[in-house]
């Protein structure tokens, strides 16, 4: 069961996308299939960006590729619709979805020297991708890569056309792949943990471009990250997944200064020096994780707060005040 | 109380196959750790934090400059150094799951180091046993192998690794970068934890600011094979008087919104290539308070107070122009202010 | 670093190889037991006769001045005689090598086509139809002795179907050659315009061709369909498709990358052939180098041997520089 309405939107907003109920199984040895993501509505606002924070092993990255239609094998869509521009993404053809793949919705990737081809120009690799979704001629393409090259501040910009991926340096290669992401001036982003592989001081320039680029555009954007303070100056709102489930949902303020969710409230005071902060929202490491298909919440087993409940039924995604949704019987009263 | 670690001048440079160049990995490193004092050591890919380590715990030998281990010289490799500083310095390392054998039992990695040194095979169980309880594992897990492990036991298993041999100075490098945040935070408790039982010395070697700052005594920032700044981590962190200090600290991002560490100096670009560095001071390509002199000759070590030290002719002007206020403090009671509040929960 | 000083400083290196080789081959040659001059006089020679023959070849020296004698005799472009054709070695070579040459470069030719063009097939769908024919093709031509698989085609097509001309040459006896120019028969007949030869030396050519083609294109296969499937499964080519370039564009750029790998099995697979194609030689009685070279090795008849392995080195050296030269071109990183 998911909660009827698809979490929110803020007032007055139209959706640039909208999953309602996504579900991606995995086949397992035993015959049974794991749940990576269950249940997962998520609305996102045009011009938003949407922070989606979790833990390794959450099943962000297998969002991010089912959002595409694009499940890593052998992973497949159980359920669910992704909705953009009145289409059902995980329904059309594949020739449709790789027309809009790149065009219409992109993807910046962390690690970028591995991403692009060792073997072609960098400016090669970005007309292509005009050439292939804008229909542009080569001399054009060429002309629009040299622009998009400017616009994500890579210096000498005539000359980077023609360097070849292993010449750049990581924050470099990282413009190239955001200018690749936007050449095609896409409705919706996704930046999948984009700046994991970055040093601080780089990591901050990155983030500057390209929320002015979205920004920019008029883009809406899904900012996956594992790092919760990039998180909290990033993004309007703010989703946190666990084991493939949103525990809460809420706007970037709300969801850091009140946190409803016992879970969030735990990611948090990680980041606190107070050993007995710390250990009092984290649960008992013994204990043995859900793996989803017990029927309650699948926080409860590591959860400080668990009732009799929490183990007998999972709760739904709900609203606890305007905007501000949690995944919890007992979600955390706010200061 | 005598240092614990002294490291003097050091200088590693290594040479480019088949070119006349050389990477500049250390350029002329001075700092000391007393017993129970953790030094962070931060700074970005690239500024050579790794490679002092390694030459520390010996793993590869330094160009030039001594190296002291309580008065004991330790310039050279592992292999060379007095044997009775065997297993006095350790080192753990960032990706747990590589530095284990994932053929190897747990039990079996952890008395590894203690195979060469003789003792009987029931004192090295003993030993095992006590270094598994240390660092918060089960027994059990003594049978089992890496892969069965999460990341931060295996981090545990490095751990003990390294304490079973009862170091005086543990070389820490990056022990936490690969961890979740909540994985993160038990092993730097843990840390402390045997710092506090052991009075064991840490080098911390990072690039995570937010992390360094409560776990270290002292802090050492690096930047291009250089220590630009060092000195109290409380004083670094609320009154750091180098530029790059300065941009390094500013690029923290803390979970809170509004908690930002505003800084009027930001840093251009990145971090230059080690080989053929510029002459005068290496940040001067990236600094905005770089003036004519700055290009010209590395500004020396200068005493600030309390054996703060910064190499940069501007600190002066950085000490103006940024009063950075202790932000990581300021996060720490948010933290508590938010999540405090429910404090003696878990019952509802 | 620019193309001509990577082939200059490849060049560098050619001479030191090549007398390395030589000097290794002597020894080797050297120590294979049985003694020519006793194999040259027969069964009935005087010990007498047997000592001033042995005298007059230079046997009675030690080895490092044979060797030295060797080298000598080779700087004035003599490679020796052979004493079973009695002919110069090198003349014996230049009319050899060629067709061994000839042989092994059309059919490494066919196992290019028929190894790239399936494992490309298979990586571009991996459940279609021609990707479990290339699996099964893989195996079985790894598995199968070329000189079996000759008798089979022999048997087929001039025993039963009479196809084909018999396995008797390069051509056949009725029909006269052109005069060698290149020494590559089908390459002679075409400048000369002599079609009725080239019909005959093609007819002769296919089972040969066909045999080293079927054989060589399993290894060829194999690598193609492993890299391609490799570098289609990485991140780069991962992000192509999350960007949406075209399927058949992916497919391009991952072949791109696997060339060199590609290439690197083929230039093994020639350098091989040179030397390995020999049963089938025999079975075909082709007259090639590879058949001259065992013929010198089962009579302690030297000098044909090392004018082999010489001759092999070095069209052997020259075909790794080429493909360090293809390397060179292809991947931005060399030389970097």
């Amino acid at each position: 069961m998911h909660a009827p309405v698809a979490p929110g939107l803020l007032p007055g907003r139209a959706a640039a996308l909208k999953i309602t109920g996504l579900r991606v199984e995995f086949p397992t040895i035993t015959g049974q299939s794991k749940v990576v993501v269950r249940d997962l509505d998520l609305a996102i606002g045009a011009g938003e960006i949407v922070g989606l924070v979790g833990e390794s092993g959450a099943g962000k990255t297998t969002l991010t590729r089912s959002i595409l239609n694009l499940t890593p094998t052998p992973g497949r869509i159980a359920a669910g619709s992704v909705c953009f521009g009145g289409l059902d993404l995980l329904r059309l053809p594949e020739r449709d979805l790789q027309r809009m793949r790149g065009r219409d919705l992109s993807v910046v990737v962390p690690n970028p020297r591995g991403e692009l081809n060792p073997l072609l120009t960098v400016g090669k690799q970005i007309v292509n991708i005009a050439r292939v979704h804008l229909n542009l001629d080569g001399k054009a393409a060429q002309v629009v890569a040299l622009d998009m090259l400017r616009a994500v501040q890579i210096p000498d910009p005539e000359r980077r056309m023609k360097a070849y991926p292993h010449e750049l340096s990581g924050g470099m290669a990282q413009r190239v792949v955001i200018a690749i992401a936007l050449v095609c001036s896409p409705r919706f982003i996704i930046s999948d943990d984009a700046t994991s592989g970055l040093d601080v001081t780089v990591q901050a320039q990155i983030l500057a471009l390209l929320r002015q680029l979205v920004r920019e555009r008029d883009s809406a954007m899904l900012f996956i990250t594992r790092d919760v303070g990039i998180a909290a100056h990033f993004c309007d709102r703010v989703a946190v997944i666990y084991q493939g489930e949103i525990m809460e949902l809420a706007p970037c303020e709300a969801l850091f200064l009140s946190p409803r969710h016992p879970y969030t409230a735990m990611l948090l005071a990680a980041f606190s020096h107070n050993p007995r902060l710390r250990r009092g929202w984290s649960g008992p490491d013994t204990a043995p994780r859900q793996d989803g298909t017990q029927p309650g919440c699948v926080y409860a087993g590591r959860c400080p707060r668990a009732q009799p409940l929490c183990v007998g039924s999972k709760p739904v995604l709900g609203e606890v005040t305007p905007g501000h949704w949690a995944r919890c019987y007992f979600p955390l009263e706010t200061a | 109380m005598s240092p614990v670690l002294e490291v003097e001048g050091l200088y590693k440079r290594f040479p480019i196959a088949g070119s006349r160049s050389v990477v500049q990995a250390i350029n002329g490193v001075s700092f000391s750790i007393g017993p129970g004092e953790t030094l962070g050591l931060v700074g970005e890919s690239g500024s050579g934090k790794t490679t002092v380590g390694r030459c520390i715990v010996g793993l590869i030998e330094a160009s030039a400059g001594t190296l002291r281990f309580k008065g004991a010289n330790i310039s050279m490799p592992r292999a060379r150094r007095p044997r009775d500083l065997f297993g006095k310095i350790q080192l753990v390392f960032q990706e747990p799951a590589e530095s284990l054998d994932p053929l190897m039992r747990i039990g079996r990695s952890i008395e590894e180091p203690l195979l060469t040194r003789g003792g009987s095979a029931v004192e090295r169980r003993e030993r095992v046993l006590r270094a598994v309880e240390q660092v918060g594992l089960r027994r059990e897990m003594l049978d089992l192998y890496p892969a069965e492990l999460s990341a931060g036991q295996q981090q545990r298993v490095g751990i003990a690794r390294a304490i079973i041999t009862r170091p005086e100075l543990i070389v820490l490098d990056e022990p936490t970068s690969a961890l979740d945040p909540t994985a993160r935070a038990e092993i730097i408790e843990l840390l402390m934890k045997i710092q506090r039982e052991l009075g064991t010395s840490y080098l911390f070697i990072s690039h995570d600011l937010s992390t360094v700052r409560f776990i270290s005594h002292r802090i050492a920032v690096m930047y291009l094979g250089m220590v630009v700044e060092q000195g109290d981590a409380a004083e670094v962190f609320a009154q750091a008087r180098h530029p790059y200090s300065v941009g390094l600290l500013s690029s923290v991002l803390l979970p809170h919104p509004h908690l930002s560490i505003e800084a009027n100096i930001s840093l251009k670009g990145e971090i230059p290539s080690p080989i053929n560095l510029p002459s005068g001071c290496y940040l001067a390509s990236r600094c905005p308070l770089a003036e004519e002199r700055c290009r010209h000759a590395m500004p020396p070590a200068e005493d600030v107070g309390g054996g703060h030290l910064v190499h940069c002719f501007r600190h002066r002007d950085v000490a103006r122009y940024d009063r950075i206020t202790d932000t990581f403090e300021q996060f720490q009671q948010e933290a508590e202010r938010i999540l405090g509040i429910h404090d003696g929960l878990p019952a509802a | 670093m620019n193309l001509l000083l990577f082939i200059g400083r490849r060049l560098l290196f050619i001479a030191p190889q090549l007398l390395g080789i030589v000097l290794v081959s002597f020894m080797l040659v050297k120590s294979i037991p049985g003694d020519p001059a006793v194999l040259m006089l027969g069964p009935t020679a005087t010990p007498e006769a047997i000592a001033s023959l042995r005298n007059s070849l230079g046997l009675d020296y030690s080895l490092p001045v044979q060797f030295w004698i060797y080298l000598q005799h080779l700087a004035l472009g003599d490679l020796g005689t052979s004493w079973q054709t009695t002919r110069p070695v090198l003349e014996d070579l230049l009319q050899r090598f060629p067709a061994t040459l000839e042989l092994v470069t059309l059919g490494l030719l066919t196992a290019v086509v028929i190894g790239i063009s399936l494992g490309l097939a298979s990586a571009f769908n991996r459940h279609g139809v021609l990707a479990r024919i290339a699996d099964f093709y893989g195996l079985g031509a790894g598995s199968l002795p070329d000189f079996w698989l000759a008798l089979v085609l022999i048997f087929v097509f001039y025993t039963l179907l009479q196809w084909v001309p018999a396995p008797l040459g390069r051509i056949d006896i009725a029909v006269i050659p052109p005069n060698p120019i290149t020494g590559f028969l089908t390459v002679d007949c075409l400048l000369t315009g002599n079609w009725e030869a080239l019909r005959s030396a093609l007819g002769h050519l296919l089972l040969p061709v066909m045999t080293l083609g079927l054989i060589n294109a399993g290894p060829i296969l194999k690598m193609t369909q492993s890299t391609m499937e490799k570098i289609l499964q990485s991140d780069f080519s991962h992000y192509q498709v999350l960007c949406g370039i075209p399927h058949r564009m992916v497919v391009r750029h991952a072949l791109h990358n696997a060339l060199p790998s590609v290439v690197t099995i083929i230039s093994v697979l020639y350098g091989y052939l040179i030397g390995g194609a020999v049963l089938v030689e025999i079975v075909f009685s082709w007259g090639g180098a590879g058949q001259y070279a065992v013929q010198g090795v089962l009579n302690s008849d030297l000098y044909p041997v090392l004018g082999f392995v010489l001759f092999s080195a070095i069209f052997s050296l020259f075909v790794y520089l080429f493909v360090d030269i293809i390397y060179f071109t292809i991947d931005p990183r060399i030389g970097h």
